[in-house]
């Protein structure tokens, strides 16, 4: 493993370019490059690829672009380069599992394989805006409360004493705090105070307000995980590094996230495999994580669950289920509204191209049709069982199952269904569901999955 | 060969992205004395109207944008001299100035409006990503822009597009210059609660938007092009 201090030099003192000319003189053509050497193509119909050598093309591919190009440091700009050597080594250095939460709840979650079929982990909630503390504390409460749930994502907080929130202000620092403490709390009250929160931290949009939230002080551990992220393509800035250099100090759980943008860079399907193979890697290489956001997202229409997407997210997972294993959730960034049909028969696409290619399970995050306050706990325990069904199918079966569920929202993605806010649902003071027509989606949607073979059992 | 075969062969060509083959063909319809001005309205707009479209459908993405933009300037500095030289002057849809917010560092959304809007006819000076407010401002003076757009990945930047109508009405600038928003975080709400003239929800709705806001103050007898 090369010394982090080393790593951080790579980013002051690798070639010299500006920011065009490593998009059009390295990253795109050397993109479209591996993607010709290793003759990686989409056919535009599967969904879950189960073709093994494609599989280890991908692989190859990833392994070649970090090593003929490297990714860019905007604050120097400099190319941080490693040799095909340093890339191999990092991994086969990967970590294969990583241990979070406290007590009770101290669990480990595994890279797993392709097809593995044992019990995934599995991750619930989301970073959506909550327009009040109330129900904030609600919402993560009600998370907590679903038994299945291995992890919290935690939402944030639009407004700070009624106020927006500014990027880099005090404010947001304040709100990052604030959000730790509010969720740490609706964590306690369902009974679970161990329960990691793995997306820390989703409220601070830099190091400072994200260091100062990780404080003790207010409820996050290092057996939490703190996401840093990769800007789209292939972007580490010195906030990221900061970042790397803090939580690597205080020996915490290093998520590395990144989304590499369908039509952005990446090009189409198959680049998006690629640089999604290629974050895998550098997550570990670079950020020292252990364990990764997979969280490829289409540029115009904001979400995931379109067909080359799956397609290449499923592949990205299994080219980690064949050489990594590196602990792996993937965010599906959904369509349709909270509590929608749509969004439900999208999170079942989704979770049949990840988990059956080696992905563990994320419920869905309403995206192109999100509101505030619109992450509903019942939705979630309900993908948490969808996902735990996706696991009993190989890829094949998971193939055929998701071309079927596909069609029943891709006439939608263009305008989704907007979805269900909490207080639309939920009863805040009782915390019950008091919306029988929101019941009734939920009731017929099951239903029309056991049509289809596809049996989902409530937890 | 026929001039409407000409052409149709620069337009393909460029749509292709064969730079060097489309130079070769322009300097050969060059020296058999074809108009400039008709080589760039019959030849080239129509091939980076199929550009765009071609984007639209998902059928290129960034990187062929970002190279057709390349080809067109490397073409323009071939043409644009030839034109001058016979005192006329290639008529421009607008002037935009764009830029992602202070405080937001996300860039690929506002490239690719960009680069669809110089694809569209406009003339398009980017101030990057992070910008401070008053630089929208002295920039789109500087160069009698038409457009200030403005781009905002996250909710806790969007606080930047305000700041720029805010700034513009505090030296009674605000007439003078449309402001049109995008990026992740706006949205139509967002757009008329600030007071911005249009939001465009993705990078061709923004080209769409850019040419209608242009087409309007025509109509209304505001500013020339």
């Amino acid at each position: 493993m090369i010394d982090l201090t080393e790593i951080f030099d790579r980013a002051d003192q690798g070639p010299l370019v500006s920011e065009t000319d490593y998009y059009l003189g390295r990253l795109v053509p050397k993109l479209a490059g591996v993607i010709a050497r290793y003759r990686i193509r989409w056919d535009k119909e599967t969904i879950v690829n189960s073709d093994d050598d494609l599989v280890d093309r991908v692989f190859q591919a990833a392994v070649d672009l970090i090593a003929e190009t490297g990714p860019y440091c905007p604050d120097t700009n400099r190319v941080m380069e490693f040799s095909r050597d340093e890339v191999l080594r990092a991994v086969e250095q990967t970590p294969k599992a990583v241990v979070f939460g406290e007590g009770r709840e101290r669990k480990t979650m595994y890279g797993r394989g392709i097809e593995e079929g044992g019990r995934p982990w599995i991750h619930v909630g989301g970073a959506i805006y909550m327009t009040s503390e109330e129900i904030c504390l609600d919402t993560v409460e009600g998370m907590a409360s679903i038994t299945l749930a291995d992890s919290l994502s935690v939402p944030s907080l639009l407004h700070l004493r009624g106020r927006d929130v500014r990027v880099r202000s005090p404010q947001e620092l304040l709100a990052a705090v604030k959000t730790v403490i509010l969720a740490r709390e609706g964590i306690r009250r369902s009974g679970r105070p161990g329960l990691p929160i793995i997306n820390g931290i989703s409220a601070a949009s830099n190091a400072v307000s994200m260091i100062a939230a990780a404080s003790p002080c207010f409820g996050l551990r290092p057996s939490d995980g703190f996401l840093i992220d990769f800007l789209a393509e292939m972007v580490i800035n010195y906030e990221a590094l900061q970042k790397v250099a803090y939580f690597n100090s205080i020996g915490a759980n290093i998520g590395s996230t990144a989304t590499p943008l369908f039509g952005g860079y990446a090009g189409g399907a198959e680049g998006v495999a690629v640089l999604a193979a290629c974050y895998l890697i550098l997550g570990s290489l670079v950020y020292r994580g252990n364990y990764h956001y997979n969280a490829p997202l289409h540029q115009n229409l904001r979400l995931s669950s379109t067909k080359p997407l799956l397609w290449a997210i499923g592949l990205a997972n299994q080219v980690n289920g064949r050489h990594l294993r590196y602990p792996t959730v993937n965010l599906p960034y959904l369509g349709g509204g909270a509590g929608t049909r749509m969004y439900h028969c999208e999170i079942a696409a989704y979770l049949l191209a990840v988990v059956p290619s080696s992905g563990n399970i994320f419920s869905g995050r309403p995206a192109k049709s999100v509101e505030p306050d619109s992450l509903l706990p019942k939705d979630h325990q309900f993908h948490a069982e969808i996902g735990l069904a996706c696991a009993r199918y190989s890829r094949k079966e998971a193939d055929a199952l998701a071309r079927i569920l596909y069609g029943k929202y891709e006439g939608l993605l263009k305008n989704p269904t907007k979805g269900f806010r909490y207080g639309e649902v939920y009863d805040l003071k009782t915390k019950k569901i008091i919306n029988e027509g929101y019941l009734n989606i939920q009731r017929e949607v099951r239903a029309e999955f056991r049509s289809l073979g596809f049996e989902v059992s409530p937890s | 060969m026929e001039k409407a075969e000409m052409f149709l062969s620069l337009k393909e060509t460029l749509v292709l992205l064969e730079e060097e083959d489309l130079l070769a063909r322009i300097e050969e319809a060059l020296t058999s004395g074809v108009d400039p001005l008709a080589i760039i309205e019959r030849g080239l707009l129509p091939g980076l109207k199929v550009i765009g479209e071609k984007f639209q459908d998902e059928e290129i993405f960034l990187p062929e944008l970002m190279r057709s933009a390349l080809i067109f300037q490397g073409v323009m500095a071939v043409l644009q001299p030839k034109i001058r030289e016979q005192g006329r002057i290639i008529q421009k849809k607008g002037t935009v100035v764009i830029g992602t917010v202070k405080g937001d560092i996300h860039t690929i959304g506002k490239n690719i409006v960009r680069l669809l809007l110089e694809i569209g006819g406009f003339e398009v000076h980017d101030l990057g990503v992070d910008v401070d407010t008053f630089k929208f401002i002295e920039k789109a003076k500087e160069v009698n822009a038409d457009i200030i757009a403005l781009s905002a990945l996250l909710t806790s930047t969007l606080s930047g597009q305000r700041d720029v109508v805010e700034a513009l009405a505090g030296q009674d600038l605000r007439r003078r210059f449309k402001v049109i928003v995008g990026g992740g975080a706006a949205t139509e709400k967002w757009a008329e609660e600030i007071k911005a003239d249009g939001y465009a929800e993705t990078a061709p709705a923004a080209v769409e938007l850019a040419e209608g806001l242009v087409a309007r103050r025509l109509r209304e007898g505001g500013r020339g092009l």
